[in-house]
């Protein structure tokens, strides 16, 4: 039971919750929800998930505003996130990697890119990257 | 008019009359705008609320196929790919009014760079293999040219809109036809370069042909009416050649299939240069060739996420530069998590060592570089041929400057690939 990885699913649609669910417990992973970004902070305190995945229209917040109250806590801080939502990619995404987040992926999600893209950022160590920025000098 | 009446009461019923039909004339365009503007803030709306009840339509009946609700006997099966065939035409036409509304709105982004149309069109084939095969036709990629020139476009949009003129000719070509793509060099405009889609369709009636590139143009023929879409995919593609400097347009006989044609322009490295080197600072040489290169430590990150992170550095880079003065080059390898950028800069006697300085400055203090994870070196290189030749320029002097500048990033992708740079 331990060794499962937990997601915890943000997303005001029932529905989508509900596919998600089916799709990743069939793929070994355990899911925990929250249908708006107030309750998704809260979850996500109660839970530890190993990874977020968040759409962006939410009630009481969008998912921005989720984005930034999680980093506020250095524990949820370090969990990588997943956006997945119905917004236009131009300027969302730009705005989501800005945030913090690992990956944007546009609605209606291709299962098995999203799955590709949860298994690499579980993959990746959960700290905060420091990029190494070096230079080489003149040649 | 109303001459010889001034003392009558016609004079202020005239002033009055003109007043209001100015006034009338203003309203009705400010009308006609703001439902413009509404009617594309309608449409992005439309397009971003339909897509939320489509994921779930698509996640259930992709779970049903992969039998994660159980068994499925082969009845259920073909029904199930019938609905998510459709589905994913939906989405298909969802992204044509998102992208439509983004036409009129002017929002659509394009990053023009040195571009190879082979690499858009083997994508193209890729793609569209499969509904191709399903119709049981052969498509072709014929008569490309080897060593066929880059063109000055933006990559994705090249694949964007080879996919819609593809789509449509596999559309509109029964079954065991065939469809054709050719690229070649436009033999009146030679600084062009010709793309073609030719299919053995049912063809458009020649009164036509400009027609179907207008905004949700639907032929009436019933033999066209049961094709799906919304009639908005050539009227994208018109917007998005033009605003590379391009033109399409459409060759077709009723039962003789249609030719679709698009030209884009061949990039040039002299006429990138140009602007540099017509101002007065072309006596002040040296000039330097500048290699910054972005690596990336999330290297699992899809294409499309990567152009988009490539698209922040050009920008970060663009402000690194002297206007008039710096040139960002396209980059000419765009294979690979590791991304090169060229830029030739005229040291104005300050060094190489300088602008090096002022990039490398410029990247270290930029936080969605440091955000999205990437790192980044930046180093030079003399072009010492340029200390010679930019006293006096002559004819031909930038074709020779842009064969030294090829020669370098030539020999910085090499040292690349063999792993000593």
């Amino acid at each position: 039971m331990d060794s499962r990885k937990k997601i915890l699913i943000v997303d005001d649609n029932q529905d989508i919750r509900l596919g998600l669910h089916v799709r990743l417990k069939a793929n070994q992973y355990d899911t925990f929800f929250a249908a708006d970004a107030v309750s998704g902070v809260a979850e996500a305190l109660k839970h530890l998930p190993d990874l977020i995945i968040l759409d962006l229209g939410l009630p009481g917040g969008d998912g921005f505003t989720a984005m930034e109250s999680l980093n506020k806590i250095p524990t949820l801080a370090v969990i990588p996130i997943i956006v997945v939502s119905a917004r236009d990619a131009v300027g969302n995404q730009k705005r989501a990697y800005e945030a913090g987040a690992k990956a944007f992926l546009q609605k209606p999600v291709n299962d098995a890119e999203l799955l590709a893209v949860i298994r690499q950022s579980l993959a990746e160590p959960t700290e905060t990257k420091k990029p190494t920025l070096h230079d080489e000098g003149s040649v | 008019m109303i001459k010889g009446q001034i003392e009558s009461r016609a004079l202020p019923r005239a002033l009055r009359h003109a007043i209001d039909r100015h006034r009338m004339q203003a309203e009705t365009d400010l009308i006609r705008t703001h439902q413009m503007e509404f009617k594309d803030e309608f449409l992005s709306h439309v397009s971003h609320e339909l897509r939320s009840p489509l994921t779930a339509v698509r996640q259930f009946v992709s779970i049903l196929l992969d039998g994660l609700a159980g068994e499925l006997n082969p009845e259920q099966r073909q029904y199930l790919e019938i609905v998510l065939r459709n589905v994913k035409q939906l989405h298909s036409m969802i992204n044509d009014l998102f992208e439509v509304s983004g036409v009129q709105a002017g929002k659509l982004r394009i990053d023009l760079q040195c571009t190879s149309v082979a690499d858009a069109i083997a994508y193209t084939v890729n793609t569209l293999q499969g509904a191709a095969a399903a119709k049981g036709i052969i498509m072709l990629p014929s008569d490309i040219e080897r060593n066929l020139p880059s063109v000055y476009a933006d990559p994705a949009r090249v694949r964007q809109i080879l996919i819609i003129l593809v789509d449509n000719a596999i559309k509109f070509t029964p079954q065991n036809g065939t469809v054709k793509i050719r690229a070649r060099i436009c033999e009146e405009q030679p600084d062009f370069l010709l793309l073609e889609v030719s299919d053995s369709g049912c063809g458009i009636d020649p009164n036509l042909t400009e027609r179907i590139f207008e905004r949700l143009f639907q032929a009436s023929d019933p033999a066209l009416a049961d094709h799906n879409g919304l009639g908005l995919g050539l009227f994208i593609c018109k917007d998005l050649v033009t605003r590379q400097g391009g033109q399409i347009w459409a060759h077709s006989e009723p039962g003789k299939g249609s030719v679709f044609s698009v030209t884009f322009p061949m990039f040039s490295l002299p006429k990138l240069l140009a602007p540099v080197f017509s101002e007065e600072r072309q006596t002040e040489g040296p000039v330097t060739l500048v290699v910054t290169e972005i690596g990336s430590q999330t290297g699992w990150l899809s294409n499309e996420v990567r152009a988009d992170q490539c698209r922040g550095i050009r920008e970060i880079l663009r402000g690194c530069l002297y206007s008039n003065l710096d040139v960002l080059l396209p980059k000419m390898d765009s294979a690979g998590p590791l991304e090169r950028f060229f830029i030739v800069a005229i040291t104005d006697g300050i060094g190489g060592e300088a602008i090096c300085a002022r990039i490398r400055k410029q990247l270290d203090s930029s936080e969605p570089l440091r955000q999205a994870g990437l790192t980044h070196s930046t180093y030079y290189r003399s072009l010492e041929v340029i200390k010679e030749d930019a006293t006096e320029p002559k004819e031909g002097f930038l074709e020779r400057v842009a064969v030294d500048i090829q020669e370098l990033m030539n020999e910085e992708a090499l040292s690349k690939q063999v792993g000593s740079g």
